[in-house]
């Protein structure tokens, strides 16, 4: 496998910081659909879409259920394939998985014989995205702490809440420090106050680590508090109905100074809930969750 | 509640364990209730044979068979009968494991293997084991390594086939996360696709057992090799002896309860994150 990027170096987030806002991924006119052979026919999930994600940018995505979220991301990781267009990391055509992309699944995809570090391991441990035995330890330990599992090191998944085994799976993506990290759904089960620990602590993360983030959530309130953009897909076939540029400041979990009262905040919300109810009930599947509240 | 938990107050909790007191005669209690409840079972049956509700010609008194067993190792018809078809058996069992697991495995692995070999895989999971038994005596004779083969006939396939739907079921989205956290392809078949497929090895290693005993006493009864359990349960039959057929049919559940036991302990071993509903 080619190596992408040069994120093992001694200082990859100041090696970012240089490069921040060139263009890292970048979509033309994808389609992407999935083959009954069966019946002989084609599923579209996604039309058309055109998507560039600068370096160091948080890209929130957001849409009704089934309209091709998991599909986009999973184009951008290398499971699937488009039907015609093409996605690009770096310029170079995606044709695979590789280590400068790491995955959060919506189904977390835990090795169930493992226990929760040696989940967490998987990701440094193999041929690709080496890391020395010696050195595994401390990040193991350092990603679990920033997830709240310290203490739950040695419990199988099966032993686990659904919220915890969502955080072994962000931590185990965290922990190899890729450059670009593609999340589906991390927060989707997880108690609203967890959550927002978790985005304030993926936040600082990011702010430190310049890491490019590609986000999926339901929530219209996370998608706001988190996304540099917030791009919003139509009902299946997806296509994209609206980018939102999130002009509020950083950092966005300050005691001090509360983005969520602002008016700007409001704002963006009101439209995106316009935006999102539309869709849902063009296909009369409400799938959006308003965070309750959380702005008065 | 617009307000932002510190996160090092709700994330770096530690799981919050107490020690619990397990009685010592814990493990021992299911033991007990297992002998208790067999020696009522014994009792009934010997009182009922003793009550003669049921003609002694069928139904012998417990105490008999048990009499039976001890006469039987005593004066020596027992003891080389029974070591012939466990050493027969653990034999085939063994060529089995070896044969069908790694076939299995490669049929669930290759669809050009599977295309080739399913249609004699099914044929012969799926065709009684009896109708081999005159063929086999034609090529093979009366001979042990007949009575060998059909238990290999017999075991091998139910190996086989769940070897094969281990691997072919692995769930995709650890394929799909062995795929982002970089696995070599053989990394991709240590760290995922045996692991998955193990409980599933031992499925097909269970049915093997139980399909092996039946194949084992098939060969005995209509081989007529004339040794092993199935011989001694025939000529009991033949020679109206009910305690010692009562007795060879003992030795069998005890021999196959045996042999399952040691299969539940050895998946608790090797499966330890799949005892979430026991104990
Ligand atoms: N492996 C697959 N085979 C066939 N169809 C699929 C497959 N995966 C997804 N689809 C279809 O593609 C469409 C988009 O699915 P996708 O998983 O991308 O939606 P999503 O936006 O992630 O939804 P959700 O918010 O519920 O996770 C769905 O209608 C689904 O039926
Ligand atoms: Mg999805």
């Amino acid at each position: 496998m080619v190596h992408v990027g040069s994120h093992q170096t001694d200082h990859p987030a100041k090696e970012r910081a240089s490069t921040v806002g060139s263009t890292l991924i970048e979509a033309v006119e994808v389609s992407a659909g999935y083959d009954n052979r069966r019946e002989r026919t084609r599923l579209i999930a996604l039309r058309d879409i055109s998507l560039t994600v600068t370096q160091g940018e948080f890209l929130a995505i957001v849409g009704p259920s089934g309209c091709g979220k998991t599909t986009l991301i999973n184009m951008i990781a290398g499971f699937v394939k488009p039907l015609s267009g093409v996605v690009r990391v770096r310029g170079a055509e995606v044709n695979g998985p590789g280590a400068d992309r790491a995955m959060v699944f919506q189904d977390y995809a835990l090795l169930p014989w493992r226990t929760v570090e040696r989940n967490v391991e998987f990701a440094i441990e193999n041929r690709r995205g080496y890391v020395p035995k010696a050195e595994r330890r401390r990040r193991i330990a350092d990603a679990l702490g920033l997830v709240g599992l310290v203490g739950f090191e040695k419990s199988y998944p099966h032993e686990l809440s659904g919220g915890m085994r969502q955080r072994v799976g962000i931590a185990r993506a965290l922990v190899g420090e890729p450059e670009i990290l593609l999340m589906d759904e991390p927060f989707g089960a997880v108690d609203a106050m967890t959550r927002e620990a978790m985005q304030a602590e993926l936040e600082k993360i990011i702010a430190e680590t310049r890491q490019t983030v590609v986000f999926i959530t339901h929530s219209i309130d996370e998608a706001i508090t988190l996304g540099d953009r917030i791009v919003v897909v139509s009902n299946r076939p997806g296509t994209i109905r609206e980018i939102i540029d999130v002009d509020l400041p950083r950092p966005r979990f300050d005691e001090r100074n509360d983005v969520k009262r602002s008016a700007r905040f409001g704002e963006i919300r009101s439209h995106l809930w316009a935006l999102l109810s539309d869709e849902a009930l063009g296909a009369k599947s409400g799938s959006v969750t308003q965070q309750e509240g959380e702005t008065r | 509640m617009t307000h932002v938990v510190p996160a090092d107050q709700s994330t770096q909790r530690a799981a919050q364990t107490e020690t619990i007191t397990v009685s010592r005669y814990a493990p021992f209690r299911s033991t007990a209730i297992t002998i208790v409840n067999l020696a009522v079972f014994f009792l009934i049956w010997e009182l009922i044979a003793r009550a003669e509700l049921i003609n002694a010609l069928f139904f012998p008194k417990a105490s008999a068979m048990f009499a039976a067993i001890y006469n039987g190792f005593a004066d020596g018809t027992i003891w080389p009968e029974l070591s012939h078809s466990v050493s027969n058996f653990m034999i085939g069992l063994v060529i089995s494991i070896v044969i069908g697991i790694p076939v299995g495995l490669l049929m669930g692995a290759s669809r050009i293997a599977d295309l080739i070999l399913s249609p004699y895989v099914w044929a012969m999971a799926s065709l009684p084991r009896v109708a081999l038994i005159p063929l086999l005596i034609l090529i093979m004779g009366f001979d042990n390594s007949m009575q060998l083969t059909i238990i290999v006939l017999s075991a091998v396939f139910p190996i086989m086939v769940n070897c094969m739907a281990g691997v072919k079921t692995v769930d995709p989205s650890l394929l799909r996360a062995g795929r982002v956290f970089g696995t070599s392809r053989l990394q991709t078949y240590s760290k995922i696709i045996l692991p998955f497929t193990l409980p599933f090895v031992i499925a097909g290693v269970n049915q093997g057992i139980a399909r092996g005993l039946v194949g084992m006493l098939i060969g005995e009864l209509l081989g007529g090799g004339g040794n092993g359990l199935g011989f001694l349960l025939d000529r009991a039959g033949d020679q109206f002896d009910a305690p010692m057929l009562y007795a060879v049919l003992i030795l069998l559940a005890i021999m196959s309860v045996g042999l399952i036991q040691s299969m539940r302990w050895l998946e608790q071993r090797a499966a330890p994150w799949r005892d979430t509903a026991r104990t």
